[in-house]
């Protein structure tokens, strides 16, 4: 039997004293698209980074593909930081960034060649922005910015990612742009995690949600869990949320076809 | 050179390397915000110095050295040991690391000025301030060679270095050893410390890490290339220092190289082409100029769809819709404006431009609208920004929009 490309056992994570994460217990089959969704301060980013093993766990276990996360995770995993947690002022050009995706496989003092820099300049054409290669970073727009960490994540060539709010702050052009990669990616048999804010696009995007709020609310395929009774359990009483929920989910079940953000592609 | 005897070449060929060193990882110290440490880190030598002295008796360069670089190492540890199991914040860590560590020093060597005579050939009065000249010719080549390591580690690891810089999360996730390289730059940056406090003292070691990396940092945007020019100029500088030093000998060497450098700094600062002071003036200043001009040519715009193909000067400049004089000189240098008798009116070209002005402005508007939500970058933007950043196929279908919604406008 084919083992699931994460599966995640009674973790629990702590800081300090204080848990952050705990007994969240579920499984992502290979090559589906999963949005981890919850209120700001839930855990989400922590999730993610205990994934990747990068904040140590306090209890329960993490598996990629049925083994326990390795040191060298760079063709399984790839990832895509929140846009915020580097200094977009660093001297570096797009394609520099582009090319730290490919340093993994270079291994230690080998340096890119033509071969990683045509395979960067791929990845950048893959989200749209190939004629900015050689622009300084912090020349860039929020939206470009988070194009050329996804062009990065891409140069990875990894089996799974994990995305923490690449949709946050961007403009139209590059949302649609996000999801015309993240398409491609199933297309592929790739598994995609995103931690997802808008609830509204929820339905379109993802094939499974995890709802987290410190503890795991529900998990499973987007039509079954994502519901108004599962979202009330994850935001609490915050009412403006609530009404947003709603909405969301009034209008992903109601009229799925008719949203305004999610023109199809190719039109 | 007249007057450059075997010694001051010797000392000099050890400051250059020295000065390369500092280059280098200052800015590695700069770019992983750093360079406040590097300071405590220098004054958190001088106990280890006195130590060192104290306990073996010797006046040699490398045990005092050996000394320093151990509580160096141990200043830097309880700076980031502090935070994280006290509430203590960074900044205050450095601060008090910088001042226990240096007032103990200072007492240590008052204790050793009072019950040694000859203290003050013992070699540690000039690792306060630093004196080149009393450097032997063993210690300069130790330090040239241990220079030239530290610049070799940096140039054979320099992408492994780079990706824990910018980005540490995402290195770890590819499998690299992110803390280990991050103790590695860390203990290259104390080896750095201690390799000049011969030459430039506790005191001025920071300022002789941090002016190179900051000035070469004003003039180029590459990582590689930062290190190399930050190398450069901390190398020429230190030389230099070391030259007019020796050449007045009432000038210690560590003050001269820092006043050197700090020369080169203060013409980066106002020179540099992107980031200097000047450059920003003057880009600020041809914004505003555009933005302004923009605005006089949509003014008269709308006086002619009013009609009124002239308007008077004193309507435009005067307080109401106040237009500054720069940008109707700047409209009529470009064509777009013509005096006309008392007032002034938009030449074909300039009604030409305005409406493409007015045309992108509507049109962007429409797109702001229809688009979820709003790149924040992405806003004075002028027409032809716009018309560049909107794809044609969005232009088409935006004007359909337009043209439905307001019936019989122009263009």
């Amino acid at each position: 039997m084919k083992s699931p490309a994460i599966e995640v056992h009674d973790l629990t994570v702590a800081y300090r004293a204080k848990p952050v994460l705990w007994d969240i217990d579920f499984s992502i089959p290979e090559g589906e698209m999963v949005g981890i969704v919850g209120p700001n301060g839930a855990g989400k980013s922590t999730l993610m980074k205990a994934i990747l093993g990068l904040v140590p766990i306090s209890s329960g276990w993490v598996q990629i593909r049925g083994e326990p996360i390795s040191k060298d995770r760079s063709s399984t995993l790839g990832y895509v930081p929140q846009r915020e947690s580097v200094d977009w002022d660093f001297p570096v050009t797009v394609l520099d960034v582009v090319l730290m995706g490919t340093y993994g496989r270079l291994g230690w003092f080998r340096r890119p060649r033509k071969a990683e820099r045509e395979w960067a300049q791929d990845c950048l054409e893959g989200l749209g922005i190939s004629d900015l290669a050689s622009r300084q970073i912090s020349e860039l727009s929020g939206g470009q910015q988070q194009r050329v960490f996804l062009a990065r994540a891409l140069a990875q060539d990894s089996e799974i990612y994990l995305m923490d709010e690449p949709f946050a702050g961007v403009d139209a052009a590059t949302e649609e742009a996000i999801v015309a990669l993240l398409k491609k990616l199933r297309a592929r048999g790739r598994t995609v995690m995103v931690i997802h804010h808008d609830l509204q696009t929820v339905e379109n995007y993802f094939d499974r949600v995890l709802l987290i709020n410190l503890r795991l609310v529900a998990a499973g395929p987007t039509r079954e869990v994502f519901t108004r009774e599962n979202l009330l359990f994850t935001y609490g009483g915050r009412l403006t949320v609530l009404d947003e929920a709603a909405e969301a989910v009034r209008l992903a079940h109601g009229n799925a076809g008719n949203l305004k953000r999610h023109p199809d592609a190719g039109s | 050179m007249p007057g450059l005897d075997y010694n001051t070449l010797v000392v000099l060929v050890g400051t250059v390397a020295l000065g390369i060193a500092a280059g280098v990882t200052g800015s590695l110290a700069l770019l992983r915000r750093r360079s406040l440490l590097a300071d405590a880190l220098a004054h958190a030598t001088l106990p280890g110095v006195c130590l060192a002295y104290l306990w073996t008796g010797e006046r040699s360069l490398p045990v005092l050295l050996c000394g320093a670089l151990l509580s160096g190492l141990l200043g830097v540890v309880i700076v980031s040991w502090l935070p994280r199991v006290t509430r203590i914040r960074t900044d205050a860590a450095i601060g008090l690391v910088l001042g226990v560590f240096f007032g103990i020093g200072i007492a240590l060597s008052g204790h050793i000025q009072r019950t040694v005579t000859d203290a003050s050939q013992a070699g540690l009065d000039s690792l306060l301030l630093g004196r080149t000249a009393g450097m032997l010719f063993n210690d300069t080549v130790a330090i040239g060679v241990a220079s030239l390591a530290v610049i070799g580690v940096v140039f054979f690891l320099r992408k492994e270095f780079l990706i824990s810089c910018f980005d540490p999360g995402f290195g770890e996730v590819e499998g690299w050893p992110v803390l280990a390289l991050d103790l590695l730059q860390l203990f290259l940056l104390a080896v750095t410390v201690v390799l000049a406090l011969p030459a430039v003292g506790v005191v001025l070691t920071a300022a002789m890490l941090v002016i190179p990396a900051v000035s070469a940092r004003l003039w180029v945007d590459r990582f590689g290339i930062l290190m190399i020019l930050a190398a450069i100029i901390g190398g020429a500088t230190g030389g230099l220092g070391t030259l007019l030093s020796a050449r007045f000998e009432s000038l210690p060497a560590g003050p001269v190289i820092v006043l050197v450098s700090s020369s080169l700094f203060i013409i980066s600062l106002l020179c540099a082409p992107r980031r200097g002071v000047i450059a920003r003036a003057l880009r600020s200043r041809s914004r505003t100029l555009n933005r302004e001009t923009r605005r006089l040519l949509a003014l008269l715009l709308e006086a002619k769809s009013r009609g009124k193909n002239t308007v008077p000067h004193s309507h435009l400049l005067g307080r109401e819709r106040s237009v500054r004089r720069r940008s109707l000189d700047s409209a009529i240098a470009r064509g777009w404006v013509q005096l006309d008798g008392d007032g002034i009116s938009l030449t074909e070209g300039g009604h030409q431009r305005a409406l493409r002005g007015r045309r992108a402005l509507q049109l962007w508007h429409a797109y702001l609208e229809d688009a979820a939500s709003i790149d924040r970058d992405l806003v004075d933007l002028d027409e032809e920004q716009i018309e560049k950043i909107l794809p044609a196929e969005k232009v088409l279908e935006l004007e359909r929009l337009l043209s439905s919604r307001t019936e019989g406008g122009d263009g």
